[in-house]
């Protein structure tokens, strides 16, 4: 990964879904490859997510969808987002998504949808970005 | 991902051979097993005829040849009335129970009005917030005929079972006239993702108090299934889900006691919900251990004299956590495993996950696989013809050993540490299965444990190919707008009244059941929200486990 200061990743669960086994960890090989993460945890709503990740100060935020709600949460993080002047902050989703919303997501400027994927293909694509855009 | 053993070609394809020689769970394994493996077994004391302490061979003698185990399909979504519909559709294709989910929002016991359930209602399960959404989901189903499954798990419990009560008593019956189960273990929903509205006090209240009930008033119902399934899926080892759910268990069965009932008059309702994961044998095993470890709690510990009190009855769910997305078909030939190890262990309920469940809800194809591969298994396999096929094989009586003796030093460790109360609220158990979870992924990373399709024979899908079940998207607001109709609708005072009476009931000790007073207020149409609310006041709960709304009335 990118040298200088640590990259700081959020990540976290919106709404009511429970499901945090693949996010806790998703946090834990984060941190054994060298990446900073904040685990923000369970019950979120979009406006606490942001507002976190900015007092954070972090350079990318993961978002884990288990139970469906991807395509109604995803647009109101992306208007948190706009709303807070950060559009510049990625978001990255995983968790169980129907191939077809992919694309969905993309457009609504999510940067990648993970689709149950191993731990490595993440941290390759953030290896790759950072080491391009730096932190 | 995993090109290069692919491509290292056929020589090395035609050597390769098992890296791993453990279990799934790390026991170790030998090379064959022989008479010497078992030669010290007592057959009699130890493993015994199907039908006879202490159950390894299972419960009955006859097993299948009495009746075949129930094939339940887990259903909820949408409104009410969606999942009615799904339920008829369900019996038409033959299911022979009915299992229900609540939605995420009535699992934490919130309504669907409140601003958290925003985006929840109807979304993960079905909103059951009053008696009206009860009566909608059980429209034209004979109640009195019909084995009900009520997957209300949570805090939730007791608030579900008075309006499924209620909604019975309204055409005619008694609450001894109706058959089911409710799930009723809300002290493992700490590990399904509702932490914050199970607390333990909570938990343990409301968890006795739907046993004490069900066991004084309705001899045909479950009143609890311990939810091993959920804490094996936060990836935890067959030795660990036995020992984890044992403990929560004997948590619940001292809280009865307490209540002055004899083990013998509750503990033949009481029945388990496992997991069946992926290695065959191991899960075999551990389903007979199961049995055995159960009795021998029963008898030697709580000192139960009614056999019927010894013996482990347990529902399968097929592990959701070992599908996978990719080439989601390979699901299929998955889930058919894990049933014919749940059927090879002498399993009563059944439900098969549905190969789509990694990508979406499933749609109506692949529940109607999921119920086709009980169906094969049933009718075509001849699998069901004789209890316990694989009793005296040397390595299943070796790994059920195995098993049985990891999970009781579990068990014993978790009594060290002062109880299962104690391991919970020290955070003890969290850090087991954080533990397990990670060994787990690791594994997985590394290439240790092959995952076909995720870690290796890996192609590239159509992004495209998805026809993901989907929810009604007006569920929502419909559902919101009728509770808003409804609570203009009712008579207040009676509502006011019935929650009062509750929130006497529940101030006045620990032990005075609330049931009686719940089935009042569903009646009177008091919501979910309103019932349970005001239960967590009296035990010094906040009303709202969100702390945003306030109680409506006191």
């Amino acid at each position: 990964m990118a040298s200088g200061r640590h990259v700081r990743i959020m990540i976290a669960k919106l709404g009511l879904d429970g499901h945090d086994r693949g996010a806790k960890v998703l946090a834990s090989l984060l941190r054994a490859e060298g990446y900073e993460v904040i685990y923000l945890g369970l019950y979120n709503t979009p406006e606490m997510l942001i507002q976190s990740a900015i007092q954070e100060d972090v350079d990318m935020v993961g978002i884990s969808f288990h139970s469906g709600e991807h395509l109604t949460l995803t647009p109101l993080v992306m208007q948190e987002l706009h709303k807070q002047e950060a559009d510049d902050l990625p978001v990255i989703i995983g968790g169980i998504i129907p191939p077809e919303d992919e694309e969905k997501l993309l457009e609504m400027g999510v940067s990648r949808v993970f689709r149950g994927s191993l731990a490595r293909e993440v941290i390759e694509y953030l290896d790759d970005y950072f080491s391009t855009k730096g932190p | 991902m995993g090109e290069k053993k692919e491509d290292a070609g056929m020589a090395d394809a035609y050597h390769e051979k098992p890296a791993d020689l453990e279990t799934w769970s790390g026991l170790p394994l030998k090379e064959f097993y022989s008479p010497d493996d078992i030669s010290g077994f007592d057959y009699k004391m130890k493993i015994g005829n199907p039908g006879d302490y202490p159950y390894t061979r299972g419960i009955h003698r006859n097993m299948f040849r009495g009746r075949y185990w129930t094939r339940r399909e887990v259903s909820g979504y949408g409104t009410p009335e969606d999942t009615n519909e799904r339920l008829k559709y369900l019996v038409a294709e033959g299911a022979s129970g009915l299992n229900v989910i609540p939605d995420n929002p009535s699992i934490m016991g919130i309504d669907s009005d409140h601003p958290r359930a925003s985006g929840e209602v109807g979304v993960q399960g079905v909103p059951m917030c009053t008696l009206q959404d009860m009566e909608l989901l059980m429209r034209d189903m004979p109640l009195e005929k019909i084995s009900m499954s009520l997957i209300a798990s949570s805090t939730q419990t007791p608030v579900a079972l008075s309006q499924y009560i209620a909604l019975a008593q309204s055409k005619g019956f008694k609450p001894g006239d109706l058959a089911g189960t409710t799930q009723n273990d809300p002290v493992h929903c700490r590990y399904a993702g509702f932490r914050i509205s199970s607390p333990i006090d909570l938990a343990l209240k409301t968890g006795v108090d739907v046993i004490e009930y069900c066991t004084r008033h309705m001899p045909r119902w479950y009143p609890i299934n311990v939810n091993m399934y959920d804490l094996r899926e936060q990836g935890l080892t067959a030795p660990q889900e036995l020992a984890f759910g044992f403990s929560m268990a004997i948590l619940y069965i001292q809280g009865v006691l307490e209540r002055g009932l004899d083990i013998d008059e509750f503990a033949p309702r009481f029945a388990f919900y496992c997991s069946a994961h992926i290695d065959f044998f191991e899960e075999i095993a551990k389903l007979r251990a199961a049995r055995r470890i159960w009795a021998k709690i029963m008898k030697e510990r709580f000192g139960a004299k009614d056999p019927r009190s010894w013996k482990f009855k347990f529902g399968v769910h097929t592990a959701g956590c070992s599908l996978v997305p990719h080439q989601a078909r390979n699901n299929i030939i998955r889930v058919a495993y894990q049933a014919l190890a749940a059927v090879l262990a002498g399993v009563q309920s059944l439900h098969c996950c549905s190969y789509d469940e990694p990508i979406a809800l499933p749609t109506e194809e692949s529940v109607r696989l999921a119920i086709r591969t009980q169906q094969i298994l049933a009718y075509e396999t001849g699998v069901a013809r004789v209890a316990d096929p694989l009793g005296g094989s040397y390595y299943i009586e070796s790994l059920t050993e195995q098993i049985e003796h990891e999970a009781v030093r579990i068990m014993e460790a978790i009594d060290g540490k002062g109880g299962m109360k104690d391991a919970l609220e020290s955070g003890w158990i969290d850090a087991q299965m954080d533990e397990a979870s990670l060994r787990y992924q690791r594994e997985v990373e590394n290439e240790d444990r092959i995952v076909v399709g995720l870690n290796r024979f890996r192609i590239e899908e159509d992004p495209r190919a998805g026809d993901a079940h989907r929810v009604n998207p007006e569920a929502e607001r419909l559902q919101v707008s009728r509770l808003k109709l409804l609570k203009e609708s009712r008579d207040e005072n009676a509502v006011k009244e019935s929650l009062r009476e509750i929130k006497l009931r529940a101030e006045a000790g620990e032990h005075e059941n609330l049931i009686p007073a719940m089935i009042e207020a569903a009646r009177n149409y008091a919501t979910l929200a309103e019932v349970l609310g005001t239960v967590r006041v009296a035990m010094g709960e906040p009303y709202d486990p969100f702390e945003i709304v306030s109680h409506p009335f006191f």
